[in-house]
């Protein structure tokens, strides 16, 4: 278990982030082997429970949607914002490491920050202590 | 007169009146220093309230039980609740009679901030409380270590048994079909191995969250004495630092979750909150 490539799932909204990591594709962007992408409609569509969820399997989610005001449906960013906001800070509050969860925003045109932001967020993951899975992995 | 006279007076009227079909409220229990929630439909039945400490459950799940009107003894959580219930379109203003009365249990809940009623129809007691809450439980547990935070967060969602007690006494989790019992998908495992357990109560604590007013009727229904009062009040406090802003205080305010402003704080991005 201990030497496993480590798991990122990456929650990416399909009109910017995910068009985002497509243009890092084609534009032969590299970026680490952990990034395990799920397509979501908008960022609000991200459930707390996806992300809760993913992390009883992978080491961590990676969530990214348009920029405030770039939302394909006006203001799915919007109201996910205050859900992230309150998502991020109970996590923390229950003890998980800050790079644990992380979110941004991403837009079609940034395949060069999805590149960065996954490099980054890989990156810390690797440096964090083994994850337990919530308590089932030993 | 005292409140519960004013109380009793108040209930006798709408049930002779045939204003009301039933009037909820509490009846002493059969465990000493324990009320039971008590519908009385006559005036003789009337007679069977009490209004003492004790009286802590959260009325407000029983409205949605019957479908005349309904007459309600309520205190501050309760008409929180019945606000939020209101907002949400799972209770009809017009079908609830409700009787303000200042909460008999005090000092049982911590620094409880609305221990009258929001909103009533009528008060059986005029005294107005303040009381404030400075979350020093939650900000206390803060200052703890990441990994003791973790250990003990642990420890606590391990005792869960998964009887689901806090969710059907919760008046903000009125859903039909709850998360926790879908099969297609299964959302959620079934068991009561820690990851489970942990997943539910993170899950349960956004659902409720922008809605939950911290009446404590989770903890109190918890048969294994698991601290949820912990996660709720810890994005009660959230909500108001963020959002300046606190649930089931108004029946036009939007819950929080519901809304957005253009300049919302995010602290969660990578970068920190300067980095689009």
């Amino acid at each position: 278990m201990k030497n496993m490539q480590k798991k990122v799932v990456a929650f990416l909204c399909n009109w910017c982030s995910y068009a985002g990591a497509d243009l890092a594709g084609v534009s032969r962007f590299q970026y680490p082997p952990h990034i395990r992408i799920i397509r979501i409609p908008c960022s609000g569509r991200v459930d707390p429970l996806f992300i809760f969820n993913a992390l009883k399997y992978a080491d961590g989610v990676l969530v990214a949607g348009c920029h405030p005001g770039d939302c394909h449906y006006t203001s799915g960013n919007l109201v996910a914002r205050r859900k992230f906001a309150l998502i991020k800070s109970l996590l923390d509050f229950i003890g998980l490491e800050e790079g644990r969860v992380q979110f941004d925003w991403i837009s079609a045109a940034e395949g060069n920050k999805f590149a960065e932001v996954a490099t980054k967020v890989a990156g810390e993951i690797d440096n964090l202590p083994q994850w337990d899975g919530w308590g089932e992995r030993k | 007169m005292t409140v519960l006279e004013n109380i009793k007076a108040k209930a006798k009227e709408l049930l002779e009146a045939k204003e009301v079909e039933v009037v909820i409220g509490f009846a002493q229990g059969t465990l000493p220093g324990k009320c039971t929630p008590y519908f009385a439909r006559t005036t003789e039945e009337v007679e069977r309230f009490v209004w003492q400490d004790g009286c802590n459950l959260n009325l407000a799940n029983y409205l949605s039980k019957f479908s005349g009107k309904v007459g309600i003894i309520a205190k501050g959580c309760d008409t929180r609740s019945i606000i939020n219930l209101i907002k949400e379109n799972q209770v009809n203003r017009e079908r609830i009679y409700i009787i303000g009365a200042n909460c008999p249990s005090m000092g049982s809940c911590h620094n409880c901030r609305h221990p009258q009623g929001v909103i009533a129809d009528f008060y059986a007691e005029q005294v107005q409380l303040n009381n404030q809450d400075d979350f020093s439980d939650v900000e206390a547990f803060e200052e703890l270590l990441s990994e003791e935070r973790k250990n003990y967060f642990y420890q606590e969602m391990s005792k869960c048994i998964r009887c689901y007690a806090c969710r059907n006494v919760c008046p903000a989790c009125y859903c039909k079909e709850c998360f926790v019992e879908e099969n297609l998908p299964c959302w959620l495992g079934k068991t009561t191995d820690l990851a489970d357990n942990i997943i539910f109560h993170l899950t349960r604590t956004m659902h409720v969250a922008g809605r939950c007013i911290d009446c404590g009727a989770c903890v109190r229904a918890c048969p294994m004495e698991v601290n949820l009062s912990l996660l709720n009040r810890k994005l009660l406090k959230d909500i108001q630092e963020l959002f300046n802003t606190e649930p089931g205080l108004s029946l036009e305010a939007e819950p929080v979750l519901n809304e957005y402003k253009e300049d919302d704080p995010q602290p969660f991005l990578i970068g920190g909150e300067e980095s689009v």
